[in-house]
């Protein structure tokens, strides 16, 4: 009886993986074969609405599809009920798309969000840093034109608080993070902490939640991400910032290939209709 | 009203739990019991109601658990942001478990036949008395059975619990049982309310909200989770079975993210074992040069000397916590 009920296992199993596959395999692909025609479809209904947000007089000198784009972001994100203030962009797929997760990212600045957070639970995109970086720069230019040089992009990683780009209109902050900013970042700070305790600076007593919230904020000096946008079929938060996922939404997209705007569009659409009731 | 729901599954219900077992079960589910509210408004019944509902819903889903062999559930009850909520539903729901408490000592029998372990996590000192009395009562009652665990999240967040066991750590340096550099992502572990459990397999959240709400944050970092948008008294054996194929989807690719972060945590201990002892050799050394096999050496007594330190500090913790459940239970030393 054992052997059928295994049988029966696998064979339910191999289905519901099979499935899986071509969910995602359609989500990327036909997107690409399809997307030209699907694209123009809702651009032509999103760019009468845009200009409807926008002023009129910005838009006279300049003509071209670049700048109908440019508006369009900015409209969707006013029309959006509320828009995440920190997303977090986790990928939890092999091989990651460097084009992909850069286009995602100038996307999420350009619809007005202020923080943007790369993650992946091996470190890859911390080790390639400048590799993302110089990808993000070049679709920014391609995405926003010139224009996108006031969107400037600070980068963060390695827990370093470089500043450097501070001096800038801040107008986007992007972060790399790893593991080690999640469980390992409230190991630092509780060693900090005991270090505090073991020079009689500080009483246990006082240790509180506050305390090492702002020790973790202190070093990141970042609102809590408001939405964490999952990309990949694995069904976890893989080690995302333990301590600041709290109250955060979490939103899955199959993949990030070929991702494209409406995708977001569509999760920031939902994140928007969330309601949250704090414990009340 | 009971805790252990006798009842058995239809022969339907039996087969597709026999098709489930025959892939990996999840040892350890969580459960965020969200909707009980919300079914009570749909219901036109009242708040205490749902509640109750709730609770009959949680029997249920225990025997289903132990039927599909699954030994450990985490459920949160009641979270320290509950408490905001207004003074007749908060009172309402601290009789109710007062309630189920007392109830749990009458069936202490039925517990030991089934060997259910009952443990619950938070800040207990939160609570009045008399509960935080039964609630002890309970704990040290169950402590010994070891077939089936439930821990009950009551007065709990996880910052809170990550706080504490921050806290437990600093009083542990000053003590001088640890040192600052014995701080690890395993000690924190161990330091947590959830220490004597395995981190959870499986997160289930119920009503369709796509949030943790502040419960085993720390603990959850590689566990699958799923949410569902049935309300939680509304949820049915199939509910269930649904969450397990989804566990059992991600089955491999957590297997490896966990593996993974094994590594890379065995990796970091040895990487700040070394520094220490760089910094130590560097002290007594007196600048000569040490070579390799005496380094070596000292990495392996370093090692040894702070595993017996952790040790030591996790047995005073230990025996600090369940002192504390003891004592509640003969007032006599409370008083």
């Amino acid at each position: 009886m054992a052997l059928v009920y295994e049988f029966i296992w696998r064979v339910l199993h191999a289905l519901l993986h099979l499935q899986r596959t071509l969910v995602t395999w359609f989500r990327s692909h036909l997107w690409k074969w399809n997307g030209r025609l699907w694209k123009r479809a809702v651009a032509a209904l999103l760019v009468p609405m845009a200009l409807g947000f926008t002023n009129h007089k910005k838009i006279a000198p300049t003509t071209g599809k670049r700048v109908g784009r440019r508006f369009r972001f900015g409209a969707d994100g006013k029309a959006l009920e509320k828009l995440p203030l920190h997303i977090g962009l986790l990928i939890a797929e092999e091989d990651p798309r460097y084009l992909d997760i850069a286009n995602l990212v100038v996307w999420c600045m350009a619809v007005g969000i202020s923080y943007v957070s790369v993650y992946d639970n091996q470190g890859v995109f911390k080790r390639n840093n400048s590799r993302l970086m110089e990808e993000i720069l070049k679709q920014q230019q391609e995405q926003l034109g010139a224009d996108g040089s006031k969107y400037s992009v600070e980068f963060l990683s390695n827990g370093s608080n470089k500043q450097d780009h501070q001096a800038l209109s801040c107008q986007a902050v992007v972060k790399v993070l790893s593991p080690d900013d999640g469980r390992q970042g409230i190991v630092e700070a509780a060693q900090k902490l005991c270090r505090a305790v073991e020079q009689r600076e500080r009483a246990i007593k006082d240790i509180d939640v506050n305390v090492l919230d702002s020790l973790l904020r202190e070093s990141k000096n970042t609102p809590d991400p408001d939405l964490l946008l999952k990309f990949g079929s694995v069904q976890s938060t893989l080690g995302f910032l333990p301590w600041h996922i709290r109250l955060t939404e979490l939103i899955s997209l199959p993949t990030h290939v070929n991702i494209s705007y409406e995708d977001l569009l569509g999760a920031l659409q939902s994140f928007a209709s969330c309601e949250q009731r704090f414990g009340k | 009203m009971s805790w252990i729901r006798e009842g058995e599954l239809n022969l339907i219900e039996r087969i597709s739990a026999n098709v489930l077992k025959a892939g990996p079960i999840p040892k350890h589910v969580a459960i965020i019991m969200d909707g009980n509210r919300r079914y009570a408004r749909k219901r036109h019944v009242e708040r205490h109601e749902g509640h109750s509902q709730g609770f009959e819903k949680l029997a249920e889903t225990l025997r289903w658990c132990l039927q599909l062999d699954i030994r450990e559930v985490t459920v949160y009850a009641f979270s320290i942001e509950n408490f905001k909520r207004s003074k007749e539903e908060v009172d309402g729901l601290m009789e109710l478990a007062k309630q189920k408490f007392t109830r749990l000592l009458d069936e202490q029998e039925n517990l030991e036949k089934h060997g259910v372990c009952i443990r619950v996590l938070g800040d207990l000192t939160l609570l009045p008395l008399d509960l935080q009395e039964g609630i002890a009562k309970a704990v040290v009652a169950t402590k010994t059975h070891n077939r089936c665990f439930l821990n009950v999240c009551f007065a709990y967040t996880s910052r809170h619990e990550i706080a504490g066991a921050v806290r437990e750590m600093a009083w542990g340096v000053e003590q001088g049982m640890i040192r600052p550099s014995d701080v690890s992502e395993d000690l924190l572990s161990q330091c947590l309310y959830s220490s004597n459990s395995p981190n959870p397999d499986l997160l289930i959240r119920t009503s369709g909200e796509v949030r943790l709400s502040d419960f085993l944050l720390w603990q959850t970092s590689y566990s699958c989770l799923v949410f569902q948008s049935v309300l939680w008294p509304e949820y049915s054996f199939w509910n269930l079975c649904e969450a397990i194929i989804q566990y059992q989807l991600n089955h491999r690719s957590l297997q490896k993210a966990r593996e993974h972060h094994r590594e890379s945590q065995a990796l970091q201990q040895l990487e700040a074992d070394r520094s220490c002892v760089a910094e130590l050799l560097q002290h007594h050394g007196n600048g000569t040069p040490v070579d390799a096999q005496s380094r070596q050496e000292a990495l392996r007594s370093y090692t040894a000397s702070r595993e017996e330190r952790v040790r030591h500090f996790l047995g005073a913790l230990q025996h600090k916590r369940d002192t504390f459940f003891t004592d509640l239970c003969s007032p006599a030393v409370v008083a």
